[in-house]
C-alpha cells in the first residue's frame, strides 16, 4: 500500500526536523576550562558541597552531562555558565581578599537559602545538585561556628575617636557629594527620617540603621509594603562593630549610605528601584560605572517577591 | 529535550510552585512597643544603635529634635531642657531573610531621660508585655549616666 499524502508530509518533516537538529550540532559553543588558579580553601566536607551543586557552573571544572551538550541546549548552558563564573568563580575567589571571600560564602548560603541558587530549572535537568537541609547546615557551621563574643578592640576604638571627633566639630557643614555614577543625586536629609529597621550584621561585622522617607512610613503604617508604593525612598548606614569593656557593641566607624529609590518607571531596568551608595567620610559614589547597580539587583533578587526588599520593618512610626 | 523540560520549569514558574521561597515580606509585629508609654520613641529620629552579645540584645537610642540636635552637634552629656532621650531595648533573633543578620524580637524596656526646665534629669523605665512602669530603684542614676553618654552614630 501506498503511504498517504499527510504520511509522506510527516515523515518529511521528522527528516527535515533530524537534519535540522543534527546540522545544529556542528555549531557548538566550546566550553572551556581555563586553569583552575585560586581554588577556594575550605575543609572537605565544605568543598563537596559546593562542588556538587555549584562548580558546574561557577567553576573552571565544568563537567557537562551529554543532554547538556545537544544544540540547541548548549548554546543556553554555555552561556549560563559565563554569566555563573562572571559573578562568582570558585576556581579563581582565592585572588580575593579574605574578607571578600567570606562575603561571597555567606551570599552563597543566602541564595541557596532563599531557594535562588542552584537555579531552580538547573535543579529540575539536575536533581543531584539539591542543597538538602543538612548541607546547609554544614556551610553555616563553617561560616559561624560558635565562638565567645569577640573582645574589646583598642585600635577600632581609636579609629572611631578619631573620626567622630573630626565629624562632631564639623557635623552642620552640609558636604558637596557627587552624584552617584547612575545618576542619582545624594541626599543629605536621610539622618532626619524614621528608623524602618536595625540590623546587627555578624556576618561583615557592622551594625546598620534602615532609615524610610515619609512615603515609606506611611506604606508601613497603612500595610502596603509588597509592591512598596512609588516614591518610597529608604537609606541604610552601615558603622564598623566596636566592642567596647562592657560588652556592648557600639556603631563605630562611618562606613557607608546606600539607598533604594522606587519608581516603577524610572528604574524599570533595575527592576523599580534605583540603587546608590557612597562611602566614606567623603561619601566617594560606588562603583565602577553605572552599571555597579547590576550588582545590586542580584543581590536583591532571591527576595524579588518581596518587591526585592529583604527588611522586615517595625511599625508604629507615625 | 532540555526545551521540553524548559517549557515545564516555565509552566512551574507561573503556577509558583516552587521548593523554597524566603518567607513573605511582612511587618515586623513582634517588635512592636505595646503597652502604655509617655512618648513613642519610634516617631523621634535616631541618636544611635547597639547591641549586647551577652544578654543577645539590640538597643536603638531615639531622641526628640531638641536631643538629637544636642548630640549631633556636641560632644558633651548636658543635654538642654527639653531634650528627651528615648532607649528601645530588643531581643535580637536571627533575621529570616539573611543569614548573617540579626533584627530586632520582642521588646525587654524603653527608658526614657527627660531634662526638665530645671536641666535636672528624670528617669523613667518601662518593662515587660505590654510595657508598664517599673521602678528603677536606685539604678536610675547609673541609666541617666549610661544613656546620655552614648554618643551620635557619625553621619556625614
Amino acid at each position: 500500500m501506498k503511504p498517504s499524502g499527510s504520511t509522506r508530509i510527516a515523515v518529511c518533516a521528522a527528516a527535515v526536523f533530524i537534519l535540522l537538529f543534527a546540522a545544529l550540532q556542528l555549531v557548538r559553543p566550546r566550553i572551556e576550562n581555563p586553569p583552575v588558579t585560586a581554588d577556594l580553601a575550605a575543609p572537605l566536607e565544605v568543598k563537596q558541597i559546593l562542588r556538587n551543586s555549584c562548580y558546574n557552573c561557577h567553576s573552571n571544572e565544568t563537567q557537562l552531562p551529554w543532554f547538556d551538550r545537544l544544540a540547541p541546549a548548549s548554546w543556553l548552558v554555555a552561556n549560563d555558565i559565563k554569566e555563573a563564573r562572571r559573578h562568582l568563580n570558585f576556581s579563581e575567589i582565592g585572588n580575593l581578599p579574605a574578607a571578600q571571600q567570606k562575603a561571597t560564602l555567606y551570599e552563597v548560603v543566602n541564595q541557596v537559602q532563599l531557594g535562588a541558587m542552584p537555579l531552580p530549572q538547573y535543579l529540575l535537568i539536575h536533581p543531584h545538585a539539591r542543597v538538602s537541609a543538612e548541607d546547609l547546615a554544614v556551610l553555616k557551621d563553617y561560616l559561624n561556628p560558635s565562638a565567645p563574643p569577640a573582645a574589646p578592640d583598642d585600635a577600632a576604638k581609636a579609629t572611631a575617636d578619631t573620626q567622630y571627633d573630626k565629624w562632631i566639630q564639623v557635623s552642620s557643614r552640609t558636604l558637596t557629594v557627587q552624584p552617584e555614577l547612575n545618576g542619582i543625586a545624594y541626599i543629605p536629609d536621610y539622618k532626619n527620617w524614621k528608623v524602618v529597621s536595625t540590623t546587627d550584621r555578624f556576618d561583615n561585622h557592622t551594625l546598620r540603621v534602615i532609615f524610610g522617607n515619609d512615603v515609606a512610613i506611611r506604606a508601613i503604617a497603612e500595610h502596603r509594603i509588597n509592591p512598596w508604593p512609588d516614591g518610597t525612598i529608604f537609606a541604610k548606614t552601615a558603622w564598623a562593630q566596636q566592642v567596647d569593656a562592657n560588652g556592648d557593641t557600639r556603631s563605630g566607624a562611618f562606613i557607608q549610605v546606600e539607598f533604594m529609590i522606587k519608581d516603577s518607571a524610572k528604574y524599570a531596568s533595575t527592576k523599580g528601584w534605583g540603587y546608590a551608595r557612597w562611602r566614606g567620610m567623603d561619601l566617594k559614589p560606588y562603583g565602577k560605572d553605572a552599571d555597579f547597580a547590576n550588582e545590586c539587583v542580584g543581590c536583591h533578587n532571591p527576595v524579588r517577591r518581596n518587591d526585592y526588599v529583604y527588611s522586615f520593618p517595625l511599625s508604629g512610626q507615625q | 529535550m532540555r526545551f521540553l523540560l524548559m517549557t515545564a520549569v516555565a509552566l512551574l514558574a507561573m503556577t509558583g510552585c516552587d521548593s523554597t521561597k524566603p518567607e513573605p515580606a511582612s511587618i515586623n509585629q513582634q517588635a512592636a512597643l505595646t503597652g502604655q508609654l509617655p512618648y513613642n520613641p519610634l516617631a523621634w529620629k535616631v541618636v544611635t544603635s547597639w547591641t549586647n552579645k551577652h544578654d543577645a540584645t539590640m538597643s536603638t537610642l531615639y531622641g526628640n529634635d531638641a536631643a538629637v540636635a544636642y548630640a549631633r552637634s556636641t560632644a558633651g552629656t548636658a543635654y538642654p531642657a527639653g531634650s528627651i532621650l528615648g532607649l528601645v531595648t530588643w531581643a535580637e533573633r536571627d533575621d529570616p531573610h539573611w543569614f548573617g543578620g540579626k533584627i530586632p524580637s520582642t521588646p525587654q524596656s524603653v527608658e526614657f531621660v527627660r531634662v526638665g526646665e530645671t536641666g535636672q534629669p528624670e528617669y523613667r523605665l518601662y518593662r515587660g508585655s505590654p510595657l508598664a512602669h517599673t521602678d528603677a530603684g536606685a539604678d536610675a542614676p547609673n541609666r541617666i549616666a549610661y544613656i546620655t553618654t552614648q554618643r551620635a552614630a557619625v553621619m556625614p
